[in-house]
């Protein structure tokens, strides 16, 4: 999950929590969280990424230190994997930022209608998995498939969609949600008074969009990096496009290199160290645009709402159209597809005996006969690996975003922001190799802990892989909490305890909530580390979705995604609509929101 | 109306107070004695360490040492430390720092939550301030549905609510404009000293601070430079620093000091080198040439050109303020006089006579540094 910048209804820019540079000081806090991100993550990935020159340290080869590996990585399939992960990815944020900024603009600062419809659906794709979106393109354009069923030839788009085309399209969708609420984000802080002023002083609609653009450049630089990392770390899309397509991306040829026998974990390490390499630079360059962006401060008390263009009626229903037509090929086609795949008796079937109406394979799913290797027991398992995952991550986001915006200059804060800033940029499959290959070190299973091929590490796995995402997630709204809304209430008589039940955590409830839920149906449908890390026989859903598509068995398999995504959007929805019937009024009004 | 048991005024101690923020030093040895019931304000420009002292004696910042003592007990020290919300205090925020969740009556009813009364009398309470503030017709109303005054309003509710002996105020009109902070500067003084409370208020406006203070503390570069009441502030200042913190028209280097019986001195001033004018001197042990004159706005006289009296001078600018004009007067390169009052207006290049009232003028060290 990426660092989503995300404005909010509390007032005003961020404020210093304490005023001067403070002396640097041992912190126990801060010590043990350190260390318990240390074994988090740092350790296994850290471990796992030696194996790339120096496979002797962990016995897996004899050599100390070997460049041999590297040269392997870059040879025959595993160099086309990265070389075609870097220009798809190169490619694919650019196509996701120009997007994302089309459709900010039309949103935010137009009147074109149902806007708050389209920034639901850019949270609804921010939630849909990738190997879900290609299953449904899949269903609609596959030969006899469900396109065909509607009358529709696509098997001139079949072929195309089955290479780089489909996967650049599902991948844009994919990043299209993470460029759109950044650049949303910095576009809402751009106050009229900027045009204002530029037209009023002789600019004409050029000059003044040329002379706004850079108050907004950090946030399309941001939305560049986070596009492209999230992209270059993707799993779902290189496990099942990619890998049917014959071409091959570098999260896939990682998995390759360890599920392969034998396994060969130093040219996995070599890609997992390219991958990351890779993905620093853009999200390091984020964090210091970021920064810097600071003295721009267009977000304050005193900017006032953005004036939206009025477009005529045909203008307004063209943008309209166009902004649906997004939305419908990054959200509709998948969820079309997924659902004509799981109603169509005989898909993709050219023996003639022709398409009809079904509900065999959600029979299927809940029958007696493959009940024990059915959706119920993966399903039970995804969510309760989501409400652990979820509620654990949670609580230890909150308190690392609330250090990294403490602004006290101390090493702990230091080290802990470089982290985050680090780990954002871990793939899931490196951290899931990682796992496997750091908790299966004897030294770890006999002198530390032994958790190897238990579900224990595998939740170790997921709450490590939402942590950081979901750290920066919460630092956003944690830095716009006033520092004397806390104050006034400890000064009039509240302990800890009570200020943060009665203010910080109204002000942060959206978010908390929202957090949990992004976090929560994240893990149900995860699949990098569900894939490499699950212990015999207690598959999560998504595993076992992926194995009864990969047997011939799509229509039960897309009847279970379909279930899946009903459930987790149930899940939302129940989640909300209790968050509306037990807060007060106060809650639901201030603070951040998901619909800006 | 209000309750009839009123808070008992607490005193405020403050003992070689200090703190540190890394190199940086805001509070240098503070000592302070604020008595019970007494409205305190600390004028000082901006990092003079006000807030900082504010704060401390809220709880919010730990002193890095000395010793803060409230209603004879010990809140801060070497091995003690009270946390604010043991401290017994109410405090009003200069962003207003309301809750933004909660609604007017809400906002002003939290710090009532945790006291012993029933709710009835709780309710009460909350009405009674809302009364008295003027802003009953909003109790159901968010913050972010107020203007900057109605939310100051309901801060002050919120910190009258507390029913504590020491209520602590951080530049709490800053925010507001002109017209909305002489009426609030009123309703905080009534509304205050009605609630018998101990009041420590900062401020970086002189006029506010004379208006509100029964005793004034000039602060500069963390240090207290004087503490007094409003009258021996402005008409005993203690340096330079404190003379044109508190408003001078001018000032100008003298050429030469001869002390008098009764603590005036009469000095030649470079422009009228054969004149003599009388000022209170101050300190002025030192070489003449480190001693400046220094003339209150209230100290000035503008006659038209022709008498004997004063000097020549040239108006260079004036603005009607309501009740006169404001004249900015270029005596001499070395001596521009600003905020020169009359009655009658002198139009701008008119040449004029310009006196000085011995009563407000000062003679002494000009040292810009620390004060």
């Amino acid at each position: 999950m990426a660092d989503l910048t995300i404005s909010t209804t509390v007032a005003a820019a961020p404020v210093s929590r304490q005023r001067g540079p403070a002396k640097s000081r041992f912190s126990l806090g801060g010590t043990a969280i350190w260390i318990v991100l240390f074994l988090l993550i740092v350790a296994p990935v850290g471990c796992f990424l030696i194996l790339a020159v120096s496979p002797h340290v962990f016995q897996q080869g004899s050599q100390w230190f070997t460049l041999t590996f590297i040269h392997q990585a870059f040879e025959g399939y595993t160099g086309q994997g990265i070389f075609n992960s870097l220009w798809v990815s190169s490619l694919v944020s650019f196509l996701a930022v120009s997007t994302a900024t089309t459709l900010a603009w039309l949103v935010h600062r137009t009147n074109i209608g149902a806007r708050r419809l389209w920034s639901v659906s850019m949270w609804l794709l921010l939630l849909m998995p990738t190997w879900m979106m290609t299953l449904g393109w899949t269903d609609l354009l596959q030969p006899y498939g469900a396109a065909h069923a509607m009358g529709l030839n696509t098997n001139w788009l079949y072929g195309e969609f089955f290479g780089p085309l489909g996967i650049i399209i599902v991948l844009t969708s994919s990043a299209l949600p993470f460029a759109y609420f950044i650049v949303s984000a910095g576009m809402q802080g751009l106050g009229p008074e900027f045009e204002d002023a530029a037209r009023i002083h002789g600019a004409g609609r050029t000059r003044t969009f040329a002379t706004v653009l850079p108050i907004i450049a950090p946030a399309l630089l941001s939305a560049i990096a986070i596009s492209f990392a999230e992209t270059m770390s993707d799993f779902g899309v290189a496990f099942t496009l990619g890998y049917h397509a014959h071409f091959p991306l570098a999260t896939y040829t990682l998995f390759s290199a360890i599920s392969n026998f034998p396994a060969n974990f130093s040219v996995a390490a070599v890609i997992a160290v390219v991958l990351i390499l890779l993905t620093i630079p853009p999200i390091a360059l984020q964090s210091v645009v970021m920064r810097r962006s600071k003295s721009y401060a267009v977000l304050s008390g005193r900017t006032r709402a953005p004036r939206r263009r009025e477009f005529g009626r045909r203008s307004r229903y063209l943008a309209s159209a166009g902004v649906g037509l997004v939305v419908f090929v990054g959200l509709g086609v998948p969820i079309i597809g997924a659902l004509i795949g799981s109603f169509v008796q005989n898909l993709g079937d050219d023996s003639g005996a022709g398409v009809h109406f079904t509900l065999s394979y959600y029979a299927q799913v809940i029958h007696p006969s493959i009940v024990d290797n059915g959706l119920a027991s993966p399903l039970l398992l995804s969510n309760q690996l989501g409400l652990v995952v979820a509620s654990g991550t949670g609580v230890m986001a909150i308190i690392l975003a609330r250090r990294l915006v403490a602004n006290h200059g101390g090493w702990s804060q230091r080290i802990t922001d470089i982290f985050l800033l680090g780990s954002v940029a871990v793939p899931g499959v490196v951290l899931g190799v990682g796992y496997i290959f750091f908790y299966n070190l004897s030294f770890i299973t006999h002198h530390v802990v032994d958790i190897y091929k238990t579900l224990p590490l595998l939740m170790l796995g997921l709450v490590a892989s939402a942590l950081p995402g979901q750290t920066r997630f919460m630092a956003g709204p944690v830095s716009q909490l006033q520092p004397s809304l806390s104050e006034a209430a400890r000064v009039h008589g509240a302990t800890r305890f009570r200020t943060w039940r009665t203010t910080n955590m109204p002000l942060m409830s959206r978010v908390l909530v929202w957090g949990w839920l992004l976090t929560f149906t994240k893990t149900i449908s995860e699949l990098a580390i569900s894939q490499i890390l699950y212990p015999p026989s207690q598959e999560p859903a998504s595993v076992t979705i992926q194995s009864y598509l990969a047997n011939f068995q799509s229509g039960t398999g897309t009847a279970m995604t379909v279930l899946t995504l009903v459930e987790m959007f149930g899940v939302i929805g129940l989640a909300l609509g209790i968050y509306r019937l037990v807060t007060p009024e106060g809650w639901r009004r201030t603070g951040w929101s998901v619909v800006n | 109306m209000h309750d009839s048991h009123l808070p008992e005024p607490v005193g405020v101690v403050l003992e070689q107070l200090r703190k540190e923020f890394g190199e940086k030093v805001a509070l240098d040895g503070v000592d302070l004695t604020i008595e019970p019931g007494s409205f305190v304000v600390l004028l000082g420009p901006s990092g003079s360490g006000k807030t900082t002292l504010l704060r401390c004696v809220a709880g919010i910042e730990r002193p890095s040492s000395g010793v803060i003592t409230i209603n004879d007990v010990c809140v801060a020290g070497p091995r003690t430390f009270v946390q604010p919300e043991k401290r017994k205090t109410a405090m009003v925020f200069q962003d207003y720092a309301l809750w933004p969740h909660l609604t007017v009556r809400k906002n002003i009813a939290f710090p009532l939550a945790s006291s012993s009364r029933l709710k009835e009398r709780r309710d009460q309470r909350v009405d009674d301030l809302l009364e008295r503030v003027g802003i009953a017709h909003l109790a159901s109303r968010y913050p972010n549905e107020l203007s900057g005054g109605e939310q100051q309003r309901v801060a002050l509710a919120r910190a009258l609510a507390a029913d504590v002996g020491l209520i602590l105020f951080d530049e709490p009109l800053s925010n507001l404009d002109a017209d909305r902070r002489e009426q609030l500067r009123i309703e905080i003084a009534t509304l205050t000293r009605e609630a018998g409370a101990t009041a420590i208020y900062i401020t970086h406006d002189q006029s506010e601070a004379f208006a509100l203070a029964d005793r004034v503390g000039v602060l500069n570069h963390g240090s207290l430079v004087q503490f007094d009441t409003p009258e021996n502030i402005y008409r005993h200042p203690k340096n330079a620093f404190v003379t044109r913190f508190t408003g001078v028209a001018g000032e100008c280097p003298i050429l030469a000091a001869k002390a008098m019986d009764d603590g005036y001195f009469d000095v030649s001033l470079p422009f009228a080198p054969l004149h003599f004018f009388r000022a209170l001197g101050v300190d002025c042990h030192g070489d003449v040439s480190s001693l400046h004159f220094f003339v209150r706005a209230s100290g000035v006289l503008l006659n038209a050109p022709g008498g004997d009296e004063g000097v020549c001078g040239e108006v260079i600018d004036v603005a009607f303020n309501g009740r006169g004009y404001e004249h900015v007067v270029k005596v001499d390169d070395r001596m521009v006089l600003t905020k020169v009052f009359s009655v009658r207006r002198f139009e701008r290049n008119a040449k004029v006579k310009v006196s000085f009232d011995p009563s407000a003028c000062f003679v002494m060290p000009a040292q810009r540094s620390k004060g």
